[in-house]
């Protein structure tokens, strides 16, 4: 069983850049509260063995929080997480039960070597394999980067532009950081996204594609639709965008794998859909999901365009195997 | 004949037996949009025979389709050998064909999801795409079952 984490602050940044901060390999539930009332009814359910707290929140602040705690003689650990620097602060949330204290800005030093020194870090050998290691996310990286470099040709030739090709940002995601990204999606009334799942030779999962509405006028000129960028438009544009660089990518890299991905039908994640409710139910099959991030720009259009390939867990065993000629040659 | 040349013969009869009576919609089109074919589905909800449409331009067939806007969308799919995607949602029907259940559905017609997909020739060069039509009607009335609730809800919501 997983240790949980609560963290608790009112401004959405502060709880992002936390849960970034917590150690990549830790193996951990991540929950999230906006305020000190909203901590004490999680806690109360069960959720947050340990708690990072904030101290000035609206409706509860820190420091009524732990004594809330107190009372109810909750038994979670609590680290407070404050840019409250005064002395005396530090004295009265120890006193008030507080494990330890830690400044804002937090970074992830920082925080590990607080979690160490409370012994919270109890990271298990068979999570140590599952964290990427560096040669493993090279490999990754440099394999999207040839699909990219293929993509990015075909793209240019056919659109008459010049593609900037992103770096692909690769790394291990927890459902919580994919749980954020989403909710900032749905959160963020200027983007449109579509997701697609994709299978094939063992491998799987999903490739989301996300289009800044600011993005829409410039795309559809790209795409040559000259009519008004109504709603409809928008989607189809999407559409489009969407078919070319998914299909383009996962071509690229079923190449170098000797894959061959289907698409299954694309899916708008449209504002009415629930896209907390959809994680929520597929929170118990998956812990860790293979992440490939891809910022798209294209020169002299004002277009930005992500793209998120998902792979689950499984598919990393077939991956990885499939790569292991490209790493022996690397060593 | 030999026993193998006619066992792939048989085999290809039943594989094509297959392509017809797939309850899916199959349509092949060349370069030039000219309809190489039009499998039983597309037959029974168009009402034209495969003998009709093939070797006729998919506009003469179906003059709802935006000639330039379909060719940008296949030239994606010539060019870079990827598949192109159509959902309801986004065009609720490339072919106007009457909802399947003509008594007890919802809908006046068929809500289509289309997958165009590139067909490489043994030289590796892509002279054909494949249209798939799938009917999402169900799918669609269901999603608009359930928005009309949702609406019903907040609006008797907002009045308590």
């Amino acid at each position: 069983m997983s240790l949980s984490v609560l963290i608790c602050d009112d401004s959405l940044v502060a709880r992002k850049q936390v849960a970034k901060c917590l150690p990549q390999d830790w193996d951990v539930q991540v929950h999230f509260a906006k305020h000190g009332e909203d901590a004490i009814d999680q806690l109360n359910k069960g959720k947050g063995q340990l708690l990072l707290l904030d101290l000035n929140m609206p409706i509860m602040d820190g420091y009524q929080t732990l004594e809330a705690i107190q009372t109810s003689a909750i038994q979670s650990k609590v680290v407070i997480i404050s840019g409250d620097i005064q002395p005396a602060a530090h004295e009265r949330v120890k006193a008030l039960g507080a494990i330890d204290f830690i400044q804002k800005p937090v970074n992830p030093g920082q925080l590990q070597a607080v979690l160490k020194q409370h012994d919270l870090l109890n990271v298990s050998d068979e999570l140590i394999e599952s964290s990427l290691p560096y040669s493993v996310r090279d490999c990754y990286q440099e394999i999207t980067n040839i699909a990219m470099g293929q993509a990015g040709d075909h793209l240019a030739r056919i659109m008459n532009v010049f593609v900037k090709l992103p770096i692909p940002n690769v790394n291990l995601i927890e459902v919580s950081e994919l749980h954020m990204m989403l909710k900032d999606i749905e959160k963020h009334e200027q983007v449109t996204a579509v997701c697609q799942g994709f299978i094939g030779g063992g491998v799987s999962g999903e490739a989301v594609c996300i289009l800044s509405d600011s993005s829409f006028g410039d795309v559809a000129k790209i795409l040559n639709i000259t009519e008004a960028v109504d709603d409809q438009i928008q989607l189809e544009v999407l559409m489009d965008a969407a078919s070319i660089l998914i299909g383009t990518c996962l071509s690229g890299i079923g190449q170098q794998l000797d894959l061959s991905l289907r698409q299954g039908q694309p899916i708008v994640l449209g504002q009415h859909r629930n896209v907390n409710e959809l994680i929520n139910q597929n929170q118990n099959k998956w812990r860790k999901t293979l992440a490939i991030e891809l910022s798209y720009g294209i020169e002299g259009f004002d277009v930005q365009c992500d793209l998120i390939l998902l792979f689950t867990e499984d598919s990393m065993t077939v991956m990885n195997k499939k790569l292991a000629h490209l790493l022996e040659e690397n060593t | 004949m030999s026993k193998s040349a006619l066992d792939d013969v048989l085999e290809f009869h039943w594989m094509m037996d297959m392509l017809q009576t797939v309850d899916v919609g199959i349509v092949v089109l060349d370069r030039e949009f000219k309809i190489h074919m039009w499998n039983d589905f597309m037959e029974s909800h168009s009402g034209l025979t495969a003998a009709d449409a093939k070797g006729h331009s998919i506009f003469a067939i179906n003059p709802d389709i935006n000639q330039t806007w379909f060719s940008q969308k296949t030239n994606a799919v010539f060019a870079l050998k990827i598949r192109s995607f159509m959902t309801w949602e986004q065009r609720p029907y490339l072919f106007k064909f009457a909802n399947y259940r003509p008594i007890t559905g919802t809908e006046d017609f068929m809500y289509q999801n289309i997958a165009i997909s590139p067909l490489t020739s043994a030289t590796g060069a892509v002279d054909y795409i494949s249209m798939m039509i799938y009917d999402t009607t169900d799918k669609a009335a269901a999603k608009k079952q359930l928005e009309a609730l949702q609406v019903h809800v907040d609006e008797s919501n907002e009045l308590t």
